[in-house]
């Protein structure tokens, strides 16, 4: 356990250690990029700089995970807990991902302008601002960060028509999310005259909210529901995450939604505790809705990677219900499916990525038949990734939802988890025919996959992945344990948490 | 045998190994060559029939309860470990396995010619989670193995099976699965509930067990989310839909493992956990009326469309449903009679509809088609087949001397005490087994020789033969000498009994149920 004075220079820099070193990196790559920028070589020396970034500020994180940082008093602008670096963990974990990903695909698609990765970088800087704030100002900065870096990510294929519309309609709708969220954070300064997180909790805790907190409340909800692509505020997901090159949607539905979901566990556990009995019946319409409609959405997608993109929104829905308890035990479940949920969905996206061409818009069902033949570890890759994120036993999807129920029952709620497989159920009738076209119909023309080809980076990272959904699959023990540790210690301010 | 067994420490790793070993089996299978590939998995499939017969053994009957438990933490925070154990319930089922599977993969030698490899691999693996299945005692576990033999048999339909594959694959794959993820659900809740009341958490099997006190109103809920899963999976009318088209779209292996194992994890989870767990919600009077009548008319309903199905490999599975139908009377009705027979059924139907369902693959083999009408009068040219195919349609029918008579008949016996109009009413049942199957028995091999593509059929080969005998011996030896099988389960069945029936109950049922042992000697 070591102590950070917050309000000292050295404390507030030791305590945004990986922030600053990512930053830092960031705009190193950018400076050597700006010399190199024009061959495939320099692509890659940008990429592998990046990983490299990436793995430097993972040690940041880790030395600030390892000795147990605690801030000295309350803690200002940033958190200093276990969840925020965990949190910051699955957004480095995702980026990491993306840039071996991206390595093998840019080249491919000729998208060769290698300010690709900082881009990522910074991005991730801005996920952990996010996911780590404590004050709203923060919050609002590390979203922004976050998001003006993937709008432009969104439309690195200049090329490509779809790649620019998903641009625009997620920058679009980006502003218009951000403009609920800052009106919020607005109402709710007036409503408790401060912006940090667990002060305006111990303002608002033991009365009746204020009408300026309940709609500001309300109003973040909104900003944070499009952020995560939950139904209502779902309708921009499917085209931005379909014209999106692949590595990039795979980022998108992993590190942005992994970001904003910590930030809404943690503004709803420290600034709004006292006020579950509002949101919690919100958060469960939004759940119910997001699952019956990204599931039953979904079944009807030809191009898989419009299915994985629906299949995103009902997975937002599983989280969304996994926030509902308003318990620690809930946000250790946010943290464990976010991480399941991440490792799948990129493993997924990478796969897709190796399968097809041009953005891979048009990679439907039927062009995957008989993969199995030619291609049998990619087709058992994305076997294992279609039944991790339907949840079957074996595979960390399955522990994911395992411990989403355990977390929603335990508060004596038994209609969610009963909507959750029950929607479950029915991903299973898009999950499977991806298992299916690749092992049990013949090919149309074994010679298409000739190209199917796997970059040795990505290549890696996907067999990493892979391995990682089985092995946490059936031994998930020590990671449930550290996912329930680090939600532990989510509200600091001594404010209990509506005594659970 | 039992001093020597003891003394290689076997009941110590016998359960871990029955386990393992298929999986283990896997490893050399895939790197090995393709043409070895049935060679490797008739050898492990061997292995673990030769191992698990020593439990025969072991599992003594003079013990009540469950023997050979072992228990390795393995989510420890969650209150969940790798717990297994075995009584004589679990002991049949286990046999019944080990013994159906290398005979299926026999069946498969020549049947399956591509991927032969992953054929066999996926056998293994189904291996695994079935001997898990009957074996778990902590529900987690149970859950997992009940999911997971859900995969190698979903492929097993999907890549190897009939015109239709795709369709019967994702129907039973999600049939099956809406059953299980309510369980699930039910299972969690359980568990808490108990969590609650006694402060412990844990998924053990007997943890539950002791702490049903603590379910209190959610009981009838939780029943009825265990109760569908298990109904789905053996298939109780009205959700037996997918079973017609799977058994006839899977390839004879996975036809024969279908009806002879997996049907039965459905009424084993009924025996294990689901009237266990909520005695009174089960044999409350308004859900017994419900399943004795879905079990009529399973029986009536699956006799009656075997009866008109032109194509032999339906007529077979829809028979399943009829025999089912016995097995739920036999159950729900919660004698001691009825229950060993509700078992004894389970064990002969393996054998006999395995056995039907292998002869329709040899057929089928040889002719490529499976309508009954394209046969008739074989008898003349294949008399060996036709000879073991009248046997176990007889032993099918129930007749006495034969295994499937044993089982009915104490269902029938055990029934009729606590249900005499349904079990008037089930009797008609055994009749019209007799029409379907004698009927396409005429159909098929007497009648005259009228299509000359049948009159070159080859008789038996050595392989197949060697796959139909053991079935056939078992066949005749249960039907003669069912005893020591009806001795090994009956402390468990005893023990069931006991959870079942309210204490207060006369101890009548008990009583009666001492003799039939017995009686049923020869």
């Amino acid at each position: 356990m070591t102590q950070l004075d917050l309000s000292s220079p050295l404390g507030i820099t030791l305590a945004l250690l990986p922030e600053i070193l990512l930053t830092t990196w960031a705009i190193i790559v950018l400076l050597v990029v700006s010399w190199r920028h024009e061959t495939v070589e320099d692509s890659r020396v940008a990429g592998w700089l990046s990983f490299a970034g990436v793995l430097v500020s993972g040690a940041g994180l880790a030395a600030l995970w390892v000795n147990q940082v605690v801030p000295d008093g309350l803690a200002q602008m940033v958190a200093l807990d276990p969840f925020r670096y965990a949190a910051s963990a699955i957004a480095l974990l995702s980026a990491g991902a993306t840039i071996l990903l991206s390595l093998g695909y840019l080249e491919r698609e000729h998208l060769l302008a290698p300010e690709y990765y900082p881009l990522v970088l910074l991005a991730t800087a801005g996920m952990m601002f996010l996911a780590g704030a404590e004050d709203f100002i923060v919050l609002f900065l590390g979203l922004e960060v976050m998001s003006v870096a993937v709008y432009v990510l969104a439309g690195y294929n200049r090329a490509n028509a779809f790649s620019a519309e998903a641009a625009l309609k997620y920058f679009l709708i980006g502003a218009f999310a951000s403009g609920f969220l800052l009106y919020g954070i607005a109402l709710t300064y007036g409503a408790t005259g401060t912006t940090n997180l667990s002060i305006a909790g111990a303002q608002l805790a033991g009365r009746p909210l204020p009408l300026m907190a309940a709609l500001g409340l309300g109003l973040l909800l909104i900003g944070f529901g499009f952020k995560v692509a939950a139904v209502p505020f779902h309708m921009w997901a499917p085209d931005v995450y379909d014209g999106s090159p692949t590595p990039v949607t795979g980022f998108m539905a992993t590190g942005v939604k992994a970001a904003a979901f910590a930030a809404l566990v943690r503004v709803l556990l420290e600034t709004f505790p006292s006020a579950d009995r509002i949101w919690q019946p919100i958060i469960a319409g939004l759940a119910i809705a997001s699952m019956v409609v990204g599931n039953l959405i979904a079944l009807a997608q030809r191009s898989l990677k419009r299915m994985l993109a629906y299949s995103s929104i009902a997975h937002a829905g599983y989280l969304l219900v996994a926030v509902w308890p308003a318990s620690r035990t809930g946000a250790g479940a946010v943290l464990a499916y976010l991480l399941a949920y991440s490792l799948t969905t990129l493993a997924s996206f990478g796969f897709l990525s190796a399968l097809g061409r041009g953005g891979e818009r048009e990679v439907t069902y039927d062009d995957i038949a008989g993969l199995a033949a030619t291609r049998p570890w990619i087709a058992a890759g994305l076997s294992v990734c279609m039944l991790s994120l339907l949840g079957f036993p074996g595979t960390f999807g399955f522990i994911g939802k395992w411990y989403i129920m355990t977390a929603v029952i335990a508060e004596g709620q038994v209609i969610l988890p009963v909507i959750l497989v029950l929607t479950s159920v029915i991903s299973a009738g898009y999950y499977l025919p991806v298992i299916m076209a690749m092992y049990m119909r013949p090919a149309a023309a074994p010679a298409r996959f000739d190209k199917v080809r796997l970059a040795p980076a990505a290549a890696g990272a996907l067999a990493l992945s892979i391995a990682a959904i089985v092995v946490f699959g059936f031994w998930p023990g020590g990671l449930l344990d550290l996912a329930g540790r680090s939600a532990q210690t989510l509200t600091q301010t001594g404010m209990p948490v509506a005594g659970r | 045998m039992t001093s020597l067994l003891e003394s290689i420490g076997y009941g110590q790793w016998i359960l871990h190994l029955l386990v393992l070993l298929p999986l283990l089996g896997v490893v050399p299978l895939l790197l090995g060559a393709e043409r070895n590939a049935k060679w490797v998995a008739l050898v492990v499939t061997t292995a673990e029939f030769l191992l698990s017969a020593g439990l025969w053994w072991v599992v003594t009957p003079q013990q009540t309860g469950m023997q050979l438990i072992s228990d390795t933490p393995w989510i420890a925070s969650w209150g969940i470990s790798y717990r297994v154990g075995i009584d004589g319930i679990s002991l049949v089922m286990v046999l019944l396995t080990t013994v159906l599977m290398p005979l299926s993969v026999l069946a498969s030698w020549h049947y399956i010619t591509t991927k032969e490899r992953a054929f066999y691999a996926l056998m293994l693996t189904l291996l695994t989670g079935l001997v898990g299945v009957f074996i778990a005692l902590d529900l987690f576990l149970f859950y997992v193995f009940f999911e997971v033999v859900l995969i190698p048999m979903y492929f097993i339909i999907g890549i190897w099976g009939g015109a239709n594959r795709l369709y019967a694959a994702i129907k039973f794959f999600i049939y099956t699965l809406v059953g299980s993820l309510l369980m699930l659900v039910a299972i969690v809740v359980l568990v808490w509930k108990i969590q609650s009341a006694t402060g412990e958490l844990s998924f053990s099997y007997q943890h539950v067990l002791d702490n049903l006190g603590a379910l209190g109103n959610t009981a009838p809920w939780l029943f009825t989310a265990f109760a569908l899963a298990f109904a789905i999976k053996v298939p109780i009318f009205p959700f037996h839909t997918w079973l017609p088209d799977a058994h006839v779209e899977a390839p004879t292996a996975g036809s024969v493992l279908l009806a002879g194992i997996m049907l039965k994890i459905g009424t084993y989870g009924f025996l294990r956990f689901a009237v266990p767990f909520f005695p009174q919600v089960a044999m409350s009077t308004e859900v017994s009326a419900i399943m004795v009548t879905l079990a009529l008319i399973g029986i009536i309903y699956g006799a009656l469309v075997a009866m008109v199905q032109p194509d032999i490999k339906k007529l077979v599975a829809y028979s399943s449903v009829s025999h089912l139908g016995f097995v739920m009377l036999g159950i729900w009705a919660g004698t001691m009679q009825s229950v060993q027979g509700a078992l004894m059924i389970m064990i002969s139907h393996g054998f006999s509809t395995g056995a039907l369902f292998l002869l329709v693959g040899m057929l089928y083999e040889r002719r490529h088609t499976r309508l009954i009408e394209d046969y008739g009068g074989i008898a003349r040219v294949v008399p060996v087949f036709s000879l073991i195919l009248t046997v176990v349609a007889l032993s099918s029918i129930g007749l006495p001397g034969l295994n499937g008579f044993i089982g009915e008949f104490l269902v029938l016996l055990g029934s009729f005490t606590a249900y005499p109009w349904a079990t008037g009413i089930a009797t008609t049942g055994v009749i019209f087994a007799a029409a379907y199957l004698l009927w396409a028995l005429q159909r098929l091999i007497f009648n005259r020789l009228d299509n000359p593509e049948n009159e070159h059929l080859s008789d038996l080969s050595g392989r197949e033969l060697a796959v139909l005998v053991p079935l056939v011996i078992g066949i005749v030896w249960l039907g003669l000498y069912p005893a020591p099988v009806l001795q090994r389960m009956e402390p468990a069945t005893r023990r069931y009994l006991e959870a079942v029936r309210p204490r207060s109950a006369p101890p009548e049922n008990l009583r009666v149920g001492a003799g039939p042992v017995a009686e049923v000697r020869p």
